[in-house]
Order: structure tokens, then C-alpha cells, then sequence
């Protein structure tokens, strides 16, 4: 594979942190409302070979935080108002788009949550996979195509050579969603954003695209970063854990960690909201009220209106990101007394 | 799709069939009898009028005389007008200089209209977007006849840019103010569809797809959404050919340019059904052509229509 990432630019020349780092991004979105702010200092990492799990609701700026690193924001309304995207040590949010653009693609894919709506509608899948060799990589259109044969077979379409000049619309939704993924990892890249890949997909399909995704990961030794609201997704391939929530991190952890015993309210509640066939008959848990209003947050700490430990300082004072123990972390004033357990 | 194309056009038969009777049928349905007025101040004899019905067959019931157009159609001799000139002569004069003339409108009408579209599309609220949208807003309230006498009394007249009115042969060159003209209203349409479809696909998803595939805003633009916006400004232009056909009479008559405009307005008031019919039947003809072909590369630009 050529290289043609940007190095690190660090004064001594190597790079020892991670492969990517988000460092305290803020993000805003400017509308005729006022002023939303989706993502408030998010700070996350990925290494090569490792997955790590961004969970939150709707609007708790997970997408939001993964489209700006790909740079697919669109701006306006958006606006990164603070924070940095470090690819091998070097700022995207700082690079000319000349050189960003090298790294979509080639450094940091992408695949999303509707692969028909994600595909292009009016050209073969082939040939949107090939457009990677012919544009990236300069290859010929014959030679471009028998790589996307090849990366179809990968992810195992059946029949890749007959199927490799259909269009989007004559696929199943499982199988588009191995084309959308054939196309990300086309050029190898070195981190993979999964953006809800198989929340649009049935079950028994969503288990086989997220075993091809830790199969790919296996193989080539990519970062994956994989943004969902399904808990269940996260427990089998996560290494470790992002709870978001209004555009926050609330809790960092290593996956079995946070399954064992969470530190914060709403990863808390997230956990005893999973059907269980043990407490089969009885109402299934539901955390109270609704996800915060991003143009009218809640003072102090965003998720207090609907928390059951909330006390005084939970209205006034934004908490914290409390370190926990070494990489784990809950930003909530009481931490100690939801990892207790003691509720209510 | 070549099964599609072929039982489309089997079933262009009829539709001609009851058009063409139609027609027939209509010109019959105008007042006056077309012999009775052809002898200057005073009313034509009998004798006159009773001859001419006989030679032009009009006597005969009218399935019988539609018998007679089909025939006559089928072995390509149209016959002779009233003024006993041929019929197929005149119309071989006249059609090309109006199939010239609507083609250079429709050429217009998709290069400008889309460009236009485009640009002020991707630029949305910028000054070129008001400037579009301000100068289609113009065209589109303007009735062509307006336009078409406004410019050439602006261009001609005023400015002396352009001969007033286009000469025998009707060149190119002399044709481009009034198939400009004749373009006007359908440009704007265009030029309108195109910057909806831009603005509402800029935001799709396989946009963004592209965008994050590491591919130069050019070819983000330029092949990817650029593919999908033409859909429907390209359906558009395809089946309004035939309105630019009827659009054509009036530019033909601001600019006395000798196509079929000219020839089936003297007709009509001739009462000459012999020159009316088959230039209607014509016209019929090339709106159902034009709207077949639309249909057919409308499968082209969007597999998910393909016809199988």
C-alpha cells in the first residue's frame, strides 16, 4: 500500500498517542431557533485493532461527532466551535481540504446507518466501488473492476462477478450493507466509523454484518469506531464504551466494566431498559421524561430532569468528567453511589 | 427494453388513428363553408361550390373521406390545396425550417436552463441565485408574444442588433433571437426544476457517501449529483416538444419566418383543410415521438424505472 497519510508533524518525530483522537470537540449548529450545541467537548480514542462503542440516543451528538471527522458536516449550519481531530497526531480540523480529502478514503472510511439511500441510486455498485481504485488510486476502469469483484467476494455477496453491474435497488438491504462496506474498506483505511450500520437491517442480519465487521477489523487490524443506540450490538465486538448524552461523554469504560456495574445514571438506565427473559411478566424499565431540547439544555448537568439520584448540586453545577479508575470515567456528581448501586 | 420500445409504438397506432380522425372530424366543425368565400366581393355561383366539393371529396360522408386521408397518407401523396398548389411541397419548405427552429429552442431551452439551474442550485441565496430567480420569475410571467415582439422591437428596432425579421431560407444566425424567443418560458421552467433538484439532492445521503469516498467536490457535483438532478428537468423538456411546436406558430408569425406556423395559420383561415390536417397530424405525431423518447431515456437515467 502507498502511503500517502499525513505524518505526524509532533517535533520529535513519532507519534505515541493513540491512532485517533477526538480532544474536547465542541460543535454548534447555528439556526433561525438559536444556537444548538450538539457535540460539548467530546473527547474520545481509537487505536488500530481496536473497537470502541459510542452509545447515546438520538441528538446525544454521536453522528454529529463522527461526520466531523470525516469532515462531512455540513457548515453551516454547522460550526466546529472549539477542540481537535487527531489523525496520527496531525489536526484534521487544521489540514487543507486538498489533504483531508486524502485521508477520507484512504486513512478514515466510513459506512452509514441507509445503504440504499447511501449508495448512489443510478450507478452499478461496482462501479461505485471501483470509483475508490480509479479515483484514489489512478487504476483503469478494467482493472478497478475486477478489485471490486474481488472486495464483493470479500464480504461475501454471492455471485460477485454477475451481480458486479446491478444497481443499489436490486439488492437486499443486508446485501447493500456489505457493498457499503466493501466500498469503505476498499483502500484499506486505518479507522472504520460505523454509523449505525445495522439499525435498518432484522436481526438475524444485523448479527452477520457485525460479524463481518469484526472479521474485516481481525484481518486488517483496523481502529473501528462503531456509534449505535443498541446495546446489544456493543456487548459482542466493543472493546470499550462512550455513553453520550446531550453531547457529552457521561461515561468511558471498558465494556465489561460498564456491563457489570455502571457509573453513571443513564448508562445505568440504558442497562435495566434490555428485555430480559429472567423478568419476563414484569413492566419493563423505561428511563423517565425525554432526551434534552439542544436549543434549551438543562442547567447543570444535562440529564438531571430525568435522573432518579438528582440532588441540588445536579441543577447548578456541571459535572465533571470524574476519573474512576484509570481509563474509566463518570461524569456525574454521584458516581460512587450509582456504582453502589444504592438508587432511588 | 427494446420489447418496451417496440410495444410502445404498436400502441402509438391507435392513439394516431383517433387523433387523425379527430382532426378530420374538427375542421368540419368550423363555420363557413371554405368555397363560398373564394370569389372576392360576391358570393360564389352553385356551380362553383359544387364542383369544388365534388373534386375535394367533400361531399362523401366524413368516414369516407377519412378513408380517403388514410389512403393517401399510407402512399405519401397528400394531393393539392384549394390554390392547387401540392400540398407535400409545401410542407417539405416549411417543416424543416420549424424543426430547425425547435430544435435550436430545445438546445437552448436544456443548456442555459440547466446551467442556470446548476449554478444558482449550488449556490443557493447567493447573488446568481437571485439573479436566476429573479429573471425567470420575468420570463415566466411574460407570455411568449410578449417577449418575442419586445425583443425584436428592442434588438431590432432600438438597438439594430438583429434583422427584425428572419429572411427567406431563415439561417442559423437569424434564428437565434427567435428560438430564444420561442425557448423563453420552457428555459425558465428548467432552469427552476434543475435548482429545486440540486438544492433537495445536495443533502441526500449518497452525497454525503461521496464526500466521505475522498472524491474532489468536482466530481461529488459533477458526477454524482449532477446525474440525479437532471432527471427530472430532462423528463420536462422532453414532453413539453410539443407545446414548443404550438409556441412556434406565434414566434414564427413576430418573426414572419416560413415554417409550418406560417403555413397552417393561412390555412386555418382558408378554411384549407387539405394543408390543416396533415400539419396537425404531424404535430400529434412528433408529441407522441418526443414523449416515447423521453419515456425510453428516462429508463436510461434511472435503472430503477428500467423497463425489463
Amino acid at each position: 500500500m502507498t502511503e500517502v497519510l499525513p505524518e505526524s508533524k509532533s517535533s520529535n518525530g513519532t507519534y505515541g498517542g493513540a491512532l485517533l483522537e477526538v480532544d474536547n470537540l465542541h460543535v454548534e449548529f447555528h439556526t433561525r431557533a438559536g444556537v444548538a450545541k450538539a457535540v460539548n467537548g467530546v473527547t474520545y480514542s481509537v487505536n488500530a485493532g481496536e473497537t470502541l462503542a459510542v452509545l447515546g440516543e438520538s441528538g446525544s451528538g454521536k453522528s454529529v461527532t463522527a461526520q466531523t471527522i470525516m469532515g462531512i458536516l455540513d457548515m453551516p449550519p454547522g460550526k466546529i466551535a472549539n477542540g481537535e481531530i487527531r489523525f496520527r497526531g496531525t489536526d484534521l480540523l487544521k489540514l487543507p481540504e486538498e489533504e483531508r480529502r486524502k485521508v477520507r478514503g484512504e486513512g478514515i472510511a466510513m459506512i452509514f446507518q441507509d445503504a440504499l439511500s447511501a449508495l448512489n441510486p443510478v450507478f452499478p455498485v461496482g462501479w461505485q466501488i471501483a470509483e475508490m481504485f480509479r479515483i484514489h488510486r489512478g487504476m483503469s476502469r478494467a482493472d478497478a473492476k475486477k478489485k471490486a469483484i474481488e472486495l464483493m467476494d470479500r464480504v461475501r455477496i454471492p455471485a460477485a462477478k454477475e451481480r458486479v453491474s446491478d444497481y443499489p435497488h436490486q439488492f437486499s438491504g443486508g446485501m447493500r450493507q456489505r457493498i457499503m462496506i466493501a466500498m469503505s474498506i476498499a483502500l484499506d483505511p486505518e479507522v472504520l466509523i460505523a454509523d449505525e450500520p445495522t439499525t435498518a437491517l432484522d436481526v438475524t442480519v444485523q448479527a452477520q454484518i457485525m460479524e463481518l465487521l469484526a472479521e474485516l477489523q481481525r484481518e486488517s487490524n483496523m481502529g473501528l469506531i462503531l456509534i449505535t443506540h443498541d446495546l446489544g450490538v456493543v456487548a459482542d465486538v466493543a472493546d470499550k464504551i462512550a455513553v453520550m448524552y446531550g453531547g457529552r461523554i457521561v461515561e468511558n469504560a471498558e465494556v465489561h466494566d460498564l456491563y457489570r456495574n455502571p457509573a453513571h445514571p443513564y448508562a445505568k438506565g440504558l442497562l435495566e431498559s434490555i428485555p430480559r427473559v429472567d423478568l419476563k411478566g414484569q413492566e419493563l424499565y423505561a428511563i423517565k421524561g425525554m432526551p434534552p431540547n439542544l436549543l434549551d439544555m438543562p442547567t447543570g448537568c444535562a440529564f438531571h430532569p430525568r435522573c432518579p439520584y438528582r440532588q441540588e448540586k445536579c441543577v447548578t453545577d456541571v459535572p465533571p468528567l470524574h476519573t474512576i479508575s484509570g481509563t474509566r470515567g463518570s461524569a456525574c456528581h454521584f458516581w460512587r453511589e450509582v456504582l453502589d448501586g444504592d438508587a432511588q | 427494453m427494446g420489447r418496451y420500445a417496440i410495444r410502445r409504438l404498436l400502441q402509438l397506432i391507435p392513439v394516431l388513428l383517433g387523433t387523425t380522425f379527430l382532426i378530420n372530424y374538427m375542421v368540419w366543425q368550423l363555420p363557413g363553408d371554405p368555397f363560398a368565400a373564394r370569389c372576392g366581393q360576391r358570393p360564389c355561383p352553385d356551380a362553383y361550390i359544387n364542383a369544388m366539393r365534388a373534386e375535394f371529396g367533400l361531399d362523401q360522408p366524413i368516414i369516407v373521406q377519412y378513408w380517403h386521408f388514410l389512403k393517401n397518407l399510407l402512399t405519401g401523396d397528400l394531393g393539392v390545396n384549394f390554390n392547387n398548389v401540392s400540398v407535400a411541397s409545401q410542407l417539405a419548405e416549411s417543416w424543416p425550417i420549424t424543426v430547425r427552429l425547435g430544435l435550436m429552442a430545445v438546445a437552448i431551452e436544456a443548456v442555459i436552463g440547466i446551467v442556470a439551474g446548476v449554478l444558482s442550485g449550488l449556490k443557493r441565496g447567493g447573488f446568481l441565485d437571485n439573479v436566476i430567480t429573479i429573471s425567470t420569475l420575468i420570463l415566466l410571467s411574460l407570455p411568449v408574444f410578449v417577449t418575442g415582439f419586445l425583443l425584436q422591437w428592442l434588438l431590432g428596432v432600438q438597438l439594430d442588433l438583429i434583422k427584425p425579421t428572419v429572411s427567406d431560407g431563415a439561417p442559423f444566425v437569424e434564428l437565434i433571437v427567435p428560438a430564444f424567443v420561442l425557448a423563453s418560458l420552457n428555459l425558465a421552467f428548467t432552469a427552476r426544476l434543475t435548482r429545486t433538484s440540486i438544492i433537495e439532492n445536495r443533502r441526500s445521503d449518497y452525497v454525503r457517501t461521496a464526500i466521505a469516498k475522498g472524491l474532489s467536490n468536482r466530481r461529488v457535483v459533477g458526477v454524482h449529483l449532477l446525474r440525479n438532478s437532471l432527471i427530472p428537468a430532462l423528463t420536462f423538456i422532453g414532453t413539453e416538444v410539443g407545446s414548443l411546436m404550438s409556441g412556434a406558430i406565434i414566434t414564427e408569425g413576430i418573426y414572419n419566418i416560413n415554417g409550418i406556423g406560417g403555413l397552417l395559420w393561412r390555412a386555418v383561415n382558408d378554411h384549407d383543410f387539405t394543408i390543416v390536417v396533415p400539419i396537425a397530424s404531424l404535430l400529434v405525431l412528433v408529441y407522441l415521438l418526443a414523449n416515447l423518447l423521453v419515456d425510453l431515456l428516462y429508463g436510461v437515467l434511472d435503472p430503477r424505472i428500467r423497463y425489463e
